[in-house]
């Protein structure tokens, strides 16, 4: 009787564990089709789970959680990073640029290149083979050395709007243009647009909307969100 | 305000993305990771009597775990054994907060006794841009210096104890040399410390055996946004006119104009009128 409520006791810790485990997984997994097993959400039983377990002697397999582990080694830290984005295309609305990696400005927003040929990337953020979140590409509308610039013409993008992004390791990335919004900048969800989890997707950002002829500033920021196709 | 101008089929899946890899446990958990930090002792790992990890070798990290908050009782026994009643280390009470993050850790301590701490892990936001440090001595060892690019970061640091700095985002060659010295006992290594990350290295092992090493741990999700994306200057594209700014230059400029165009007249007619004469 005791054994039985020690093994009931023990099915009861795995089905909280693989909960967890479950829950864990389901965060942080890139749908990458990678081969980690998931655990088997039944404590009835798991025919796929590690053999080499200690024998049980009970009918269901009381076997030790399968807690994630891993070396803590330096070199198990060194962790590939999905190649960064080299190029922005939207064919419908003849846009062809440069994507180059960022950071922050002094002033702690995104930096951006003055080079109208040039797109930015926010490389702390996600790539397109990330796997997950949203990857950031933006430039300026327009400048005075330059005039109207590429990113421009984003405003004339329609949903489902053909982007293409393509990384260092040359492959295209296709995405359709979902939303497309002008949003006053004090107003703008960042950590929307440059979240690093859920779906994988692009945004695109520049400046829009009305312009303060004082302080040479537009007022609001142009948002275009797209996913992957 | 915010002015929709399309939104398309998919629009709505963005509400979807809610799903975001906790760095913190929710409000009634905590997160849990574990290191084993004794060389050469493959152990079991025993948690309320009940076997957790089953010959964990030094060097692993296992977790994170989330557990409702309480206090846990660890004990580490022989790999063979079949109970927790005959602990190699322990019973070790750990005591885990709601909302809290922790490493309990394995180790020797500064004299080459077995022991374990529970530290806790700093998982505050980091600014855009950098991330974290969080150095520990859980190595058989006199205190350290921590030296990147050759300088001392942080100084006299002993076991059990732990450092933290915010740095910029980057790779940093780190070393450890014996406090007061440059002469490294363990690197220098490039150590990635990765933007709104914790990177947690452990320095282990012993140096009387000659089997010191650095453990590392990350911890990612506490990133911040950049502030803006400032991205125009000349107003080419504006959806308003430049109305009375350049209302008024134009009114400006004309009148200017009109008072060139008057004095030259004047000038011209103060001419005429001396060539007449």
């Amino acid at each position: 009787m005791k054994g039985t409520e020690a093994a009931a006791r023990v099915i009861g810790s795995l089905v909280a564990v693989s909960a967890a485990l479950g829950l864990l997984a389901g965060c942080v997994a890139a749908p990458s089709g990678g081969g980690a097993a998931p655990v088997a959400p039944s404590a009835t039983a798991s025919p796929g789970a590690d053999p080499a377990s200690r024998p049980a002697a009970a009918a269901p397999p009381a076997s030790v959680p399968e807690i994630p582990r891993q070396s803590a080694s330096l070199e198990e830290q060194r962790r590939a990073q999905p190649p960064a984005p080299t190029r922005v295309e939207v064919p419908a609305l003849g846009i062809d640029m440069a994507v180059r990696p960022v950071g922050l400005d002094a002033q702690g927003n995104m930096a951006l290149f003055d080079d109208p040929a040039v797109a930015a990337w926010y490389q702390w953020g996600p790539a397109p083979a990330s796997g997950s979140g949203s990857t950031v590409i933006a430039a300026h509308v327009d400048s005075l050395e330059y005039a109207v610039l590429p990113f421009a013409k984003l405003r004339d993008a329609r949903p489902g709007t053909l982007v293409v992004v393509t990384d260092a390791a040359g492959t295209r990335h296709s995405f359709g243009v979902d939303s497309l919004e002008v949003i006053e900048k004090g107003v703008v969800d960042w950590d929307a647009a440059f979240d690093r989890s859920g779906a994988s997707r692009l945004t695109l950002i520049t400046c829009g909307g009305e312009f303060d002829y004082v302080n040479r500033t537009y007022l609001s920021n142009l948002v275009l969100t797209a996913t992957p196709r | 305000m915010k002015k929709i101008l399309i939104a398309g089929i998919g629009a709505g899946a963005l509400v979807a993305f809610g799903a975001v890899a906790p760095a913190t446990a929710s409000e009634q958990n905590a997160m849990l990771s574990v290191l084993h930090g004794i060389p050469d002792t493959p152990v079991d790992v025993y948690v309320n009597d009940e076997l957790t990890l089953d010959d964990f070798q030094p060097g692993d990290l296992a977790g994170p775990l989330e557990l409702p908050a309480g206090t846990y009782s660890v004990v580490l026994a022989a790999p063979d054994s079949t109970d927790a009643s005959e602990p190699v280390l322990g019973p070790i009470d750990l005591p885990l907060e709601a909302g809290g993050n922790y490493t309990a850790v394995a180790h020797l301590d500064a004299d080459g006794a077995p022991t374990a701490n529970l530290f806790t892990n700093d998982v505050s936001d980091i600014a855009a841009g950098e991330g974290r440090l969080t150095v520990r001595h859980v190595a058989a060892a006199p205190p350290v210096d921590i030296l990147a690019g050759g300088e001392a970061v942080i100084s006299n640091l002993a076991n059990p104890d732990e450092q933290t700095l915010n740095l910029p985002a980057g790779t940093v060659e780190a070393s450890v040399a014996a406090t007061g010295t440059t002469d490294p006992v363990l690197g220098p290594a490039p150590v990635d410390v990765a933007e709104g990350t914790l990177t947690i290295v452990y320095a282990w092992g012993s140096l009387e055996d000659e089997n010191l090493d650095l453990a590392v741990q990350t911890i990612s999700g506490m990133h911040s946004s950049p502030d803006g994306v400032p991205a125009g200057s000349a107003g080419l594209v504006a959806t308003n006119a430049p109305e009375q700014q350049f209302g008024i230059w134009a009114t400006a400029g004309l009148a200017i104009l009109a008072a060139i165009a008057l004095a030259a007249a004047a000038a011209r007619k103060a001419v005429t009128a001396k060539a007449e004469r």
